[in-house]
């Protein structure tokens, strides 16, 4: 990594550094409340009412996940596979990850590729601020979470475990990074960053569509193996077991993949 | 083609296609150092392809390119630590400040920026400091050119790529424009302009190449350019003078514009003696010689291009 890849990872960085704060703010907030939230519940042993409520057939078609989300747990991790969140998160993974393309499109890279700067020294550039965005924001979900655990949950409440917290961040994480990494190779080759944010952005609407048709029916779960999301379950965390590292390794995989083709389509394009 | 050194740009066979579209078909190129070469054409010609060609930004389908003998695929990083370069479009961020902008730019470059250096060229281009604190959505037109001129002459790079290099500005910032170049020709800096403005070419340049339809149609010196042209000749009458029968046979280097009863237009290349010898029998009242322009020759390459330049008399 060169001192111009650190220059322009900083500049980036200090233009998107408003909605990463403001984002890693109220995800903080988000699961500091859900402790809240959860606590209030126990307090109220409502936990056994929520569950009642839950009909036969919901909990044939959600399985036992459906009861473990009604727990002290479920709600505490709810942040981390809430699809608001993963929604959120994912758009500004697309986003970023466009840069290039933005940078095509205004013709600002002119002038940075007019001076001595490699090619991967912008796709460096952007996989440095997304590491830096996704781990300020994730980051901030484990330490909401944990202070809200820490210093306002009523004791005899089995709380989750760090080790569950985290394996649910490094889920998040996972595909949050394949997607970004998509992202990225579709933005080494489009010329305007509409296009690259759109199309990663139909890609991952459609391929957690997918996943969820593939969980809700059995003819869909063959092709459901196809979408990311498919090997994104933090529910199956939640319910004792611990982390898959298979699938965090294919999430990552596909992620580095489609960054490796961002390198080549990037390096081998007429700007 | 083995690279040379001695000259500031090479291009060897250099083409461009598009798909089916031929941007630049086997361009073949020398800029001396130390010379403001002017790169001429209408637009659409491949002014702009050739010299992102040179930056690496656009990969040629043939040939070879080379800058101070450094091959601008394999070598760029290279050539781009000498190149400054202006691009026809200042692609900013216009939320940015055109401080920050040039501080940016200057920490990508391979060369320290000396902030006197800066400082001048700011004065030159009368950018004040509150100009530099404004956000560039603020900007003018002008006033990003100017942004653009500093940018790319801030580090004091030996070869200057500009890319219409006075679109947008007014005089007085063209002929600040023009001051700049002879002072950097005397500095030993090389200048690769391109240009459709062909009296300002003509001013500055010592030599032009001519892009006509993706191919150079023409490399000269802009002193030659004129003997090609020939000088204009205006002849006036006291009184009517029988118009020459079309069938005579006027002086070698000699070709009517016009010829009316009391006015004789031409264009005369080489000596003058002939045709004034011609002349010395008739009621001569005034005689016109203006040098020729640029333009005059290269209307004749332009001709038959849709878009061509009218004459500006």
């Amino acid at each position: 990594m060169t001192r111009r890849t650190l220059v322009l990872a900083f500049h980036s960085i200090a233009r998107i550094r408003g909605v990463v704060v403001g984002l890693a703010v109220l995800l903080f907030a988000f699961q500091f409340l859900l402790t809240q939230v959860a606590a209030y519940l126990t307090r109220q042993r409502a936990f056994g009412e929520l569950s009642a409520l839950v009909p036969d057939f919901v909990r044939s078609a959600a399985g036992p996940s459906a009861l473990t989300f009604m727990s002290f747990t479920g709600i505490v991790s709810l942040g981390y596979f809430h699809p608001i969140v993963i929604g959120a998160l994912v758009g500004l993974m697309i986003a970023i990850a466009t840069e290039p393309a933005a940078e095509v499109e205004t013709r600002f890279v002119d002038l940075t590729l007019a001076r001595p700067v490699s090619r991967a020294a912008v796709i460096i550039r952007t996989l440095i601020v997304l590491s830096c965005a996704g781990a300020v924001i994730i980051g901030s979900m484990i330490v909401g979470t944990w202070t809200g655990l820490t210093c306002c949950v009523p004791s005899g409440v089995e709380r989750p475990s760090f080790a569950l917290t985290l394996s649910l961040a490094v889920t998040l994480a996972s595909v949050t990074a394949c997607w970004a990494g998509v992202a990225l190779a579709m933005a080494a080759a489009a010329r305007r960053r509409v296009v690259a944010g759109a199309a990663a952005g139909v890609t991952a609407f459609g391929a957690y569509l997918l996943d969820y048709l593939g969980r809700a029916w059995e003819p869909a779960r063959p092709a459901s193996v196809a979408s990311p999301f498919h090997y994104f379950e933090p529910m199956a965390l939640i319910a004792g077991q611990t982390l898959n590292v298979r699938n965090v390794a294919v999430l990552i995989v596909v992620g580095s993949a489609a960054t490796a083709i961002a390198f080549v389509v990037f390096a081998r394009r007429d700007i | 083609m083995s690279a040379d050194a001695t000259l500031a740009i090479s291009l060897d066979r250099v083409g461009k296609t598009y798909g089916r579209v031929k941007a630049l078909s086997d361009v073949s190129l020398d800029v001396r150092t130390g010379e403001i070469f002017g790169f001429l054409g209408l637009n659409g010609a491949g002014k702009t392809t050739t010299i992102r060609i040179l930056l690496d930004l656009v990969r040629p389908s043939a040939g070879q390119a080379f800058v101070f003998g450094m091959n601008c695929r394999t070598e760029s990083l290279g050539v781009r630590a000498r190149v400054g370069y202006l691009p026809g479009e200042l692609g900013v961020y216009r939320d940015m400040t055109g401080e920050a902008t040039l501080a940016l730019l200057a920490r990508l470059g391979d060369r320290a920026v000396d902030t006197g250096r800066q400082r001048a060229l700011l004065d030159r281009f009368e950018l004040s400091r509150s100009d530099l604190g404004r956000k560039l959505r603020e900007y003018s037109t002008g006033m990003k050119r100017k942004l653009g001129l500093v940018q790319a002459f801030q580090s004091d790079a030996p070869l200057l790529i500009l890319d219409e290099p006075t679109d947008g500005l007014d005089p007085l910032m063209q002929e600040a424009v023009y001051e700049l170049l002879v002072e950097t020709r005397r500095r030993g800096q090389t200048v690769f302009m391109s240009s459709h403005v062909l009296p300002e070419v003509e001013r500055v340049c010592d030599r032009i190449g001519l892009l006509r339809r993706g191919g150079l149609v023409l490399v000269t010196s802009t002193g030659d350019v004129r003997q090609l042209a020939g000088r204009n000749v205006r002849v006036l009458f006291r009184e009517d003078v029988v118009r020459p029968d079309p069938a005579t046979r006027w002086p070698d280097g000699c070709e009517v514009v016009a010829l009316t009863a009391r006015l004789w237009s031409l264009r005369i290349r080489g000596p003058l003696g002939p045709m004034l010898t011609r002349l010395a029998s008739l009621p001569v009242e005034d005689l016109q010689i203006s040098e020729p322009h640029l333009e005059d020759v290269l209307r004749r390459y332009y001709a038959d291009e849709p878009g061509a330049p009218e004459r500006a008399n």
